[in-house]
């Protein structure tokens, strides 16, 4: 038996495991050689800090009980009484935050370098749906703590929530199981940040992926897509892709280890004195509430964070021209520029209001 | 290339810079107080050690219950941690030194408890989670309703057995002259008992008074000394054969200090009255491994309140808001 071969045995494993035709079809796959470029980097890193969210979260799932009261008990036993549970933790807070900045980033590169453009329509449709949908994660993962920041924030984006026409309101209650944030609530902020969340992101991955699979990457500007040259998948990408994997985690496990991620005061539903800071990808979006109260408040909390969704989805479909270059296309990059600032503008606001001014 | 991997590697630093700086600070909603305790190599030796300048101290408010109601006071303190040990210094202006305690003094033939209680502070902190203690502190803790059963014995405990809180209790006159604090603990009400317990071990004071409840039963055994302040320990005391050896204007402590053992004797003290301001300092290891104390960990923050005693009972005090303990 030890005189086989490795390779051999591989194949005799992937015969039994009747995986042998998708090892050929992976073994087989090519790649553009530009897909190991410095500028597809945030994809890989979008992938690897995802592996890490999952990862990190098993394994606090191992030790979290999603009963109001318990639930911080666990996570500060998980933190502090766990072998390296502070690290995990920690990798998985820096990873989310890292991850937005980067599917930030990521979908710049692809606006500004037109990738969305035909044949690539549904790879940037399905790229901007995974974007809309990782701050539900976000938003049901920071009540599961049961402390101060994730209760009251809850409540503050309830309030909103309830504050859309139509079906707010009864989209409050169905998250909130009640008229009260209690251990309904958790538990079903619960389920749907382990269970249904990840399950769907992993669908929108898949399709996302499945588009990128047939329709290709995009051509880096200039470049004759006839002449390209392509590399094996495997090892090339794959390796690539773990080495980054390593080192992600190395650098975050390290960044935990040092700064233990915040944790607050256990959840008081009675202390009406605290007031909730928004996190900086809210920053704007708070804002936006901020400036229109009223009867206009509907504008901030709905229609325009709405129709900036609506056009980021429809851009493929508005944008039709044959030309990827920047310069060609100041039309669309211009009022993309002007949404940007203001985003930023809103956001430094919003930051100078919450933080700067409060702490002085 | 080169140009391209700088560019590359900026733009990273700068995520994860930016992330950090986002992210690693926790959202303080409230107006809390947070007291950061620095790390210092060696311990304090004292009062006015080098190392306490290393700590940035805070000027904790407190406010009056009872008698004091409508009145305000304010604790400076200040906290520093070894790699095993964490003090506490606390500074007041206090009037009146008051350590008298009912201390008994002989006057025309007669033993009388003389006028006067002591001055105390405490400090409570959470060994299992208190339910929202660190929204309301004390408040959660120190209230039993009026004409409960147990009104007067149980004014301070727990809801639940779960909960569980650490009592740090200094007292000028029963625990300061044995250089101690009392080491104490916190839990669940009963219907017919408070929930202030004694930390495993031995203890507090010991009453000197004959079975008749007229006089002093002990006085300074020979070869022993008073220690702090003219207070005899309850292990310097050797009961009085013959009481004709008084005369007028006598004193003898009445709580004398019991020179604690056990996890009871886990909180040291040091202090020192002059000039109208008392100056405290606490000592205590930072994980004792009794399940009886908080166990603290530098790497996480406590919240604790405290409470302030000026000449009087349990019932008249100055209160603390919640205040959390961060370690640097």
């Amino acid at each position: 038996m030890n005189n086989i071969p490795m390779k051999t045995r591989s194949l005799k494993l992937l015969e039994f495991l009747s995986l042998e035709k998708s090892a050929d079809r992976l073994l087989a796959l090519e790649v553009p050689k530009d897909a190991l470029s410095w500028t597809r980097f945030c994809g890989a890193l979008l992938l690897v800090l995802v592996v890490l969210l999952f990862l990190s979260g098993i394994f606090m799932a191992f030790y979290y009980s999603p009963i109001p009261g318990t639930a911080y008990d666990s996570v500060d036993f998980a933190l502090f009484n766990v072998p390296f549970g502070s690290v995990v933790k920690g990798v998985h807070h820096y990873s989310w935050n890292l991850l937005l900045m980067v599917m930030g980033v990521h979908l710049g590169r692809s606006l500004i370098l037109g990738s969305y453009k035909a044949p690539r329509q549904m790879v940037w449709v399905t790229g901007v749906i995974i974007l809309l949908f990782v701050p539900l994660f976000i938003i049901t993962g920071d009540l599961l703590p049961w402390d101060q920041k994730g209760y009251w924030s809850t409540q503050v984006r309830l309030s909103i929530i309830s504050s859309v026409p139509g079906m707010g309101h009864i989209a409050a209650r169905l998250l909130q199981g009640g008229s009260l944030t209690g251990v309904v609530a958790l538990t079903r902020f619960y389920v749907l940040h382990i269970l249904m969340l990840p399950g769907l992101l992993v669908l929108l991955i898949a399709v996302h992926f499945h588009f990128i699979r047939h329709r290709g990457l995009s051509e880096p500007l200039g470049a004759d897509p006839v002449s390209r040259p392509r590399i094996p998948f495997y090892p090339n990408v794959v390796n690539r892709w773990l080495f980054l994997f390593i080192m992600v985690s190395i650098i975050l496990g390290v960044i935990s280890w040092h700064w233990i991620p915040p944790f607050g005061d256990p959840a008081d539903p009675t202390d009406s004195s605290y007031i909730p800071k928004p996190e900086w990808w809210v920053l704007f979006l708070n804002q936006l509430v901020s400036v229109f109260k009223g009867g206009l408040a509907v504008l901030g909390s709905t229609i325009i964070p709405a129709g900036l969704a609506g056009l980021l989805i429809c851009l493929p479909f508005i944008d039709r021209s044959p030309h990827r270059h920047p310069a060609r296309r100041w039309k669309i990059l211009l009022p993309a520029a002007a949404i940007v600032i203001a985003i930023l503008t809103l956001s430094i606001m919003g930051y100078m209001e919450h933080f700067v001014l409060v702490e002085n | 290339m080169r140009t391209k991997f700088v560019i590359s590697l900026s733009v990273c630093l700068a995520l994860f810079i930016g992330t950090l700086h986002f992210t690693a600070q926790e959202a303080m909603g409230a107006s809390k107080q947070v007291l950061i305790a620095a790390k210092v190599k060696s311990a304090p030796a004292g009062l006015d050690d080098a190392a306490w300048g290393k700590a940035r101290g805070i000027d904790v408010p407190f406010e009056g219950k009872e008698v004091f109601a409508g009145q305000h006071t304010s604790v400076a303190t200040k906290a520093v941690y070894t790699k095993d040990n964490i003090f506490f210094l606390y500074q007041w202006k206090d009037a009146n030194q008051s350590i008298t305690k009912g201390a008994w003094q002989y006057k025309d033939e007669n033993w009388i408890h003389q006028k006067g209680n002591e001055d105390r502070i405490s400090m409570l902190f959470e060994i299992n989670r208190i339910n929202n203690f660190a929204t309301k502190g004390c408040a959660i803790v120190c209230h039993v309703p009026d004409g409960a059963t147990n009104a007067k014995d149980g004014k301070f405990g727990t809801l639940t057995t779960a909960e569980k809180g650490d009592l740090w209790h200094w007292k000028a006159a029963r625990s300061d002259p044995a250089g101690y604090a009392d080491d104490t603990w916190l839990t669940k009400i009963s219907e017919k008992k408070g929930g202030r317990k004694g930390d495993k071990g031995s203890g507090g004071d010991k009453k000197n008074i004959t079975e008749d409840k007229s006089k002093p039963k002990y006085m300074l055994a020979q070869g022993k000394s008073l220690v702090k302040n003219g207070i005899l320990l309850a292990s310097h005391a050797v009961e009085i054969t013959d009481y004709s050896v008084f005369k007028d204007g006598d004193t003898i402590t009445y709580r004398m200090p019991k020179i604690p053992t056990g996890s009871f004797a886990d909180i040291k003290a040091d202090s020192r009255y002059v000039n109208g301001e008392w100056t405290v300092m606490l000592s205590r290891k930072l994980d004792t491994g009794n399940p009886d104390d908080t166990a603290f960990n530098p790497k996480r923050k406590y919240n604790f309140a405290m409470a302030l005693f000026d000449n009087s009972g349990d019932e008249d005090s100055y209160d603390s808001e919640v205040i959390t303990l961060k370690f640097k």
